[in-house]
């Protein structure tokens, strides 16, 4: 009897445990790709997404501007081993660097192909609607203008590649990556509003993709379309600011001149090329340093040295115990950093709040005078208004030789030097490899540019290698 | 539609559990306190205990059955008690089985004590049951507790290391609490290749958390038929630890254990002092012709203040404490263990804090039916400093920071390198150790009951239900640095919360038959079913107004950083059996079976089906074998068996979508949702499928045992994560069955044992010799591992034909001396920086291995390999009288180690202090051609990775020697105690080896991808214990 009050003991607890079901998982927290692009909100938070990888320090948060760094205004400082190879052209195509941003580009362009394919699907309001697909066409011919810049032609992922899963894809033509770009521009500059509310600041509207048309325009020298595409630009609500600093200081950042920028939020997805500007005494870790060429290629007086770089004798806020701190000549082997990408916090550190412009429509103001005097038209009032802000004498019949000089103090350390020089280069308009002969010092020895080979960097070794030879190399490496 | 998720109120579960152990615990003293029989009449017995030849063996100790009441043996082996007519006397001796003797008319008792482990009668644990050694067709090693006793470590593994054949612990550095990595038979995997640990019975908890004086034996499933029985998760070998338990009748026996140890460095690195460091780096400059940063013109950083490794560190400490309660009753028995282990790190602020407590008991409620239970609850409190950066490691720091700088200024405040950025981004490491505060503490429970049923004679039905938790509670608090080169603007407080339980059901039938005294069988099989849940959530605030201590919470915090939390839930579906069959002691034949199910694969791909056998031949045991006398056992094992693993992370087969993905528009926070992970459908089980053919001999009847074990473990369906093409993006690749890799190797174990008069010995040793290959992977394609510093260097790649992880990089041949050499020299002939005229003598002289006539990557190659050829262990126990003295020796041989802290040591390019050795660097022709000109220029990457930074790594430790003095007997017995002994304890005491960095032992340090890089990894310290062990 005792024994089968036992067993029955058993037989129930064995009947209690048995759960057909228990291989069975939820994943809790996150949703499948069958669940979701539900409705607006879902849009939007794939829209937000998009932008997520900019900041990551592997793409604007540093290595992108390391394409800058062969150019005559700076030098590469920093203990990066492989941005010395950048800089004096020794690179092959193994450097890491090639390959650092390479990725989350992709990344960018993986996130706005899948808004692409979803979002026309959704019932939702159509303002929204257009404003997230239009975000998604600029970020898309955004990367692939990046790619187009560094690297020449690139595999073009597109939404029917996504579905087919075929992301091993040969390169496409220049022809054919230029058509994208301008395609996505064309669609983005349709789709997105004029401007947005305080709390959409910083997505891109149709003042970017326009500005960023009339750059590519420029670089295939369609010229009628720069001044057509920048002109929309100019005709828009993006006036230059009151003064050149506001584009770099953290409360007036966000002002219209600026079209797009990558924004950073102190504590919570900031920008890390801010400390890598910096000294290394400040906290931070001295990449980056202008060289001297540059500080002399300053008209004198102009106002906006003192907002462009750090040199000895500045007197510099720093917040905190350090309070204002003068800035001295060893700080930095050149002599000088740095100034457009650092705001201090009044407690003292950097103010990572800072963002990291793109594109301005200062910038714009010079690819429209540009295009103009290149096709043999008057572009003064263009260069005037951004050397009027400067406070700097009006200038009639402005040459190409002056624009080349505009565009190299106002757009000082914002990524555009290195691709200027190549373009102007392709057009005879400056010789670059003399240029980048030129002995600026033993920190900036003489460097040999080979043409046509670097005008394009290397694709990355581990990408040809991982495309069992479906991506080519670019010529001569 | 939003999806509804199913209730799954999985805390019922787990309250069940817990509240059934609370009632065992409660009822335990009632079950189990020992009853002394009543007495009767009293009768004196006088005796004598003798060994195996008949010497008398003194300081035996005779008990009464059932009490508490006894003598010892004396130097003859004779004794006198009073005994209870009918009674029983328990005879113990250490080395000896217990015997119980009971009394009939006899007043005068000859006791003969068997040795114990005369192996061969030895009983193995070998999952869902036991068996005895002779009877073993598989690979098992087993490793009886004395072996891990009052070791100063804290935890069983580093116990383990050395003991075993194929079983190689390896040291991840020795930060207090770090446990290593066990590999049993290489590294059979390129995921998690840690083996199944089995506690108790209840499979999945942490060597870690058992106090290794509280465990009777460890043994180590090594081939697929030993392991298969655990199929599942058995594909990386199992680890059996069963703890002590209370016998039956046995008087109360009361344990005490206590040691106390200082620990201290074993070397530091030679670096430069202040006045060389600023001739050094004036040097650079000058060799490439730029001004000299003023800072190393100023005489007040030119005088050495401080060696900051022998500031960082200190004198560490170890201590132990427990005490451990047995005995039982007719119907009951228990043992209960209380512990605790502290160990301080020899660096600031690093400490390992374990406070233990166990239960075991067994019950016999009736003849048929026996309920049993374990139950140990743990608390673990532990602090560990970065030491694996070579950013901001702080051994890393010790080694690089400024040696001119003092550790703290007059003022009492920290010296700093904010000097100048000439002397590196490094912080004081003395500040960052001393003002760092973080800490994890872990509740663990972990426990089972069990109930066994004998349904009929030999047919036994068995239940077993497990449970396997912690909570674990994260604190991270990072202070505003102003005053240090790494700033950080702001505080902030992080804490997170784990939950972690793992309910595991077993049932099973066992069947044991012998027919016609010649055909022994044995049945076992079963059901298991075993669930894995976490959940956790986390917070972070920043801003807190107030630094102290006492404002360390998140309350205090300002602003919120963010709140985090999820859960996950996996199982295992089960379906085990194995039969055994013995004909008349010589043919042996084992067959396993078992069908996995895993939650982590998609329906349709979950179930995994693995089967073994083996075959065993006892020849001592045949007729024609009896006359050669000097061999006494011999026996022939061989075995197939194909295991599973599914150590990878669930849900790999749905395409996810996550949400957190930051970013801000016009300064306000916004959150998005991204798919983060390629999905993966067909994903299912990884296999190894292992061969071993095993040869046990015994010579000198058995006082010379030896074992051999040849074994080729093929692991299939392997899964990786293999390294895509970059116009993916970002998103996670999910594993795939990819991969084939394969271990070979040949195990050998040797004991020998004897003893004369007083002197007792043992010597033993054993010997791995392993091979490890990835035979298939991705199209030809490696993959890559951990980057090594602030220029991502790459250290370790894995390739198809190659060790795991093997070095890779570019090969040197010395320094060029001169231009001509440079200019002539074929391996650069076509290389653009020979044109520019960036590389010059003193410069590394690398070899183009692929003829192109320039250096680039093209013209790199494996290097190295890291693993050991062998491993091997030594182990001497030696007794004479009262003394017993133990030495353990552990080697490593065949092996390379990448020294990657002296390639960045000896680089001037950094800001950084050097390595001594730089003194020697190439200064003019002829001066060296090992260690390159001082330069801020990187043109030749003369640091980059190459084998002129590899190292032979060969080792010979001597871990641990032991002298212990157990007190007389008839000295102890008049104090009431029936043993007392005191030891000392030697760690680390010595090491042999050519490696010219701080510790060979480096470890692994990106899961299995990367080992024996030298990152300045917190080194083992050599340690010095004394401690006693009461026995009431």
């Amino acid at each position: 009897m005792k024994n089968s009050i036992q067993l029955l003991l058993l037989l129930v607890i064995i009947t209690a445990a048995c759960d057909d079901n228990i291989l069975e998982t939820t994943p809790y927290g996150q949703s499948t790709s069958s669940q979701f692009w539900r409705n607006g909100e879902d849009a939007v938070a794939a829209a937000n997404a998009m932008y997520e990888p900019l900041t990551v320090e592997d793409f604007y948060g540093h290595a992108e501007h390391t394409f800058d760094i062969p150019s005559d205004d700076q030098f590469r400082a920093g203990d990066h081993a492989e941005d010395q190879a950048i800089e004096s052209f020794t690179f092959d195509a193994g450097n890491p660097q090639l390959f650092y941003s390479w990725r989350h580009k992709y990344e960018v362009i993986s996130r706005a192909n899948a808004v692409l394919i979803n979002v026309p699907d959704i019932t939702m309001d159509q303002t929204l609607k257009d404003r997230t697909l239009g975000e998604a066409y600029f970020l898309r011919g955004f990367m692939y203008w990046r790619f187009a810049v560094i690297y020449g032609a690139v595999p073009l992922i597109l939404e029917e590649d996504v579905l087919a899963s075929n992301y091993n894809k040969a390169r496409a033509s220049l022809e054919e990556t230029y058509a994208q770009i301008e395609s996505d521009l064309l669609k983005a500059a349709e789709l997105l509003p004029v401007s947005h509310g305080a709390d959409d600041l910083g997505r891109p509207h149709k003042g970017a993709a326009n500005g960023l048309l009339a750059k590519m325009y420029l670089y295939k020298e369609e010229f009628d379309k720069t001044i057509t595409y920048g002109q929309m630009v100019l005709d828009g609500p993006y006036p230059l600011a009151d003064n050149f600093q506001d584009n770099f200081q953290v409360e007036t950042q966000n002002n219209p001149e600026v079209l797009f920028s990558i924004q950073s939020l102190q504590g919570w997805r900031d920008n890390t090329h801010i400390i890598y500007t910096t000294p290394r005494s400040w906290g931070g870790w001295d990449f980056h340093e202008p060289v001297q060429d540059l500080i002399e290629e300053f008209e004198e007086g102009d106002p906006r040295l003192d907002y462009t770089v750090y040199k000895p004798g500045d007197m510099v806020d720093l917040g905190g115990d350090n309070g204002i701190t003068e800035y001295t000549a060893d700080l930095s082997s050149t002599g000088y950093h740095f100034r457009k990408y650092s705001s201090w916090n009044p407690t003292g550190g950097l103010n990572m709040s800072h963002n990291n412009p793109i594109i301005r429509t200062a910038d714009v103001l010079l690819l429209v005078a540009e295009a103009k005097v290149r096709s043999g038209q008057n572009g003064d009032a263009e260069i005037n208004e951004v050397r009027q802000r400067a406070g700097r004498s009006l200038l009639s019949n402005a040459t190409m030789e002056e624009i080349i000089h505009e565009r190299r103090v106002e757009l000082a350390g914002e990524n555009q030097r290195h691709q200027d020089l190549i373009r102007w280069d392709k057009a005879n308009l400056v010789d670059i490899v003399a240029l980048y002969k030129k002995d600026l010092g033993p920190l900036k020895p003489p460097r040999n540019f080979v043409r046509p080979k670097h005008y394009l960097f290397a694709i990355p070794q581990r990408e040809i290698d991982l495309s069992n030879g479906v991506l080519t190399q670019n010529p001569e490496y | 539609m939003k999806k509804t998720i199913p209730k799954r109120n999985s805390h019922q579960g787990l309250w069940l559990v817990v509240q059934l152990f609370v009632f065992m615990l409660l009822v335990q003293p009632l079950l189990a306190l020992p009853t002394v029989p009543e007495n009767f009449r009293m009768a004196a017995i006088k005796g004598s205990v003798v060994d195996e030849t008949g010497e008398p063996l003194p300081g035996a100790t005779i008990t009464i059955e059932g009490t508490s009441q006894g003598t010892v043996s004396d130097i003859d082996g004779n004794f006198t008690i009073e005994v209870p007519e009918n009674g029983a006397l328990v005879v113990s001796f250490i080395g000896y089985q217990t015997q119980v003797v009971s009394i009939g008319n006899e007043s005068v008792l000859n006791i003969q004590m068997i040795q114990e482990e005369s192996s061969l009668n030895e009983v193995l644990v070998v999952g869902y049951g036991t068996q005895e050694k002779r009877d073993v067709t598989g690979a098992v090693s087993s490793i009886k507790g004395d072996n891990l006793q009052n070791l100063p470590v804290s935890g069983a593994a580093q116990a383990l290391q050395g003991r075993a054949a194929g079983v190689n612990v390896v040291r991840n550095g020795g930060a207090p609490g770090n446990q290593g990595s066990i590999r049993i038979r290489g590294t059979g995997t390129l995921n998690n290749a840690d083996p199944l640990i089995i506690i108790d019975g209840v499979p999945g908890g942490s060597l870690n958390d058992v106090n290794p004086n509280n465990i009777e034996s460890v043994e180590i499933l090594k081939d697929a038929s030993a392991s298969a029985i655990y199929g599942t998760r058995a594909a990386n070998g199992v680890v059996i630890v069963t703890t002590k338990r209370g016998d039956f009748n046995q008087p109360l026996k009361v344990e005490l254990n206590g040691y106390l140890g200082v620990s201290n460095a074993i070397k530091t690195i030679d670096v430069l002092d202040a006045p060389t460091l600023a001739t050094l780096k004036r040097e650079r400059y000058t060799n490439d012709g730029l001004a000299i940063n003023s800072i190393w013109e100023d005489p007040s950083y030119q005088t050495q203040m401080t060696n900051w490794q022998e500031e960082l560190l200190g004198q560490g400490t170890t201590q132990n404490v427990d005490l451990t309660l047995s005995g039982g009753n007719n119907n009951s028995s228990f043992m209960i263990a209380g512990g605790y282990f502290k160990e301080e790190g020899m660096i600031t602020n690093s400490d390992f804090r374990r406070l233990s407590f166990r239960i075991n008991s067994d019950h016999k409620l009736s003849d048929k039916f026996k309920i049993g239970q374990n139950l140990q609850l743990v608390s673990i409190n532990q602090r560990s400093p970065n030491t694996l950066s070579a950013q901001t490691g702080v051994l890393w720091s010790a080694i690089r920071f400024h040696p001119g700088l003092p550790v703290m200024y007059p003022d009492g405040s920290y010296s700093s390198s904010q000097v100048s950025g000439e002397f590196g981004d490094i912080n004081n490491p003395i500040f960052t150790q001393d003002t760092q505060d973080n800490n994890s503490t872990t509740h663990k429970i972990l426990g089972n009951l069990n109930a066994e049923y004998e349904v009929l004679e030999g047919l036994k039905f068995r239940v077993n239900f497990g449970l396997d938790g912690y909570i674990s509670d994260g604190y991270n608090f990072n202070i505003i640095v102003n005053d240090q080169i790494r700033t950080s603007s702001m505080n902030s407080l992080s804490r997170s919360y784990n939950e972690y339980y793992s309910v595991l059901a077993e049932y099973f039938l066992s069947y044991d038959k012998v027919f016609n005294e010649l055909h022994k069988v044995n049945f076992v099989g079963g059901y298991t079913t075993q669930t894995f849940n976490s959940d956790y959530f986390s917070a972070s605030k920043r801003d807190f107004l107030d630094e102290s201590f006492d404002q360390r919470f998140l309350s205090v915090g300002q602003t919120l950083n963010g709140i985090d939390g999820g859960k996950s839930y996996d199982a295992l579906a089960s379906y085990f059996g194995r039969a055994t069959y013995n004909y008349d002691e010589r043919y042996l034949v084992t067959a396993t079976f078992r069908s996995d199910g895993s939650s982590k694969f998609a329906p349709g791909n979950r179930w995994g089906y693995f089967p073994a056998f083996s075959l065993g031949w006892r020849i001592s045991e045949e007729d024609f074998f009896q006359n050669v006398g000097f061999i006494s056992n011999m026996k022939l094992t061989g075995g197939w068996g194909s295991l599973g693993n599914q150590n990878v992370n669930g849900l790999q087969y749905l395409a996810l979508i996550s949400s957190g993905r930051r970013y801000s528009f016009g300064g306000n926070q916004t959150v998005g949702a991204a798919q983060t992970r390629v999905p993966n459908l067909g994903i299912t089980w990884e296999t190894a499928q292992m061969t071993n053919i095993g040869l046990d001999l015994g010579f000198l009847d058995n006082r010379l045992l030896a074992n051999f074990n040849y074994f080729i473990k093929d692991t299939k369906d392997m899964l990786i994560a293999p390294p895509t093409i970059g116009s993916i993006g970002t998103a996670q690749i999910p594993n795939q069955n990819l991969g084939e890799l394969r271990n070979k190797g040949l195990e050998v174990e040797v004991l020998f044992r004897e003893s004369q008069g007083k002197l007792t010995y043992t010597v033993s040793g054993n010997a791995s010799f392993i091979q490890n290959e990835v035979t298939k992977l991705v199209d030809g394609n490696f993959i890559g591992s951990r980057l090594y510093g602030r220029s991502s260097q790459e250290l370790s790649r894995t390739y198809q034909g190659a060790p795991i992880a093997s070095f890779y990089g570019w090969r040197a041949d010395g320094l060029y001396q001169t231009a001509e050499e440079i200019q002539n020299d074929s391996n650069i002939a076509n290389d653009p920086r020979k044109t520019s005229g960036l590389i010059q003598p003193g410069d590394v002289k690398f070899l183009d291995l692929n003829d192109d006539g320039l250096i680039d990557e093209e013209d790199r190659e494996i290097i190295g390999n890291p693993h050991p050829k062998v491993v091997y262990g030594l182990n001497t126990q030696l007794g004479y009288g009262n003394f017993d003295f133990s030495l353990f020796f552990l080697g490593n041989a065949g092996f390379d180690i990448y020294n990657a802290d002296r390639m960045q040591g000896i680089d001037p390019t950094y800001p950084f202090n050097m390595y001594a050795e730089t003194i020697n660097r190439w200064n003019g022709e002829g001066t060296s051609n090992e260690i390159p000109r001082m330069t801020t220029k990187r043109d030749n990457l003369n640091h980059r990775t190459s084998d002129l930074f590899l190292e032979k790594g060969d080792f010979l430790r001597l871990k641990n020697v032991v002298l212990g003095y157990t007190l007389p007997a008839a000295l102890t017995s008049r104090l009431g105690v029936s043993k007392a002994r005191f030891y000392v304890t030697g760690q680390n005491v010595f090491v042999l080896t050519g490696y010219s960095g701080m510790d060979p032992e480096l470890g692994y340090t990106d899961g299995n991808l990367q080992l024996n890089v030298d990152y300045a990894q917190y080194p083992q310290s050599r340690s010095w214990t004394i401690g006693t062990t009461i026995t009431f």
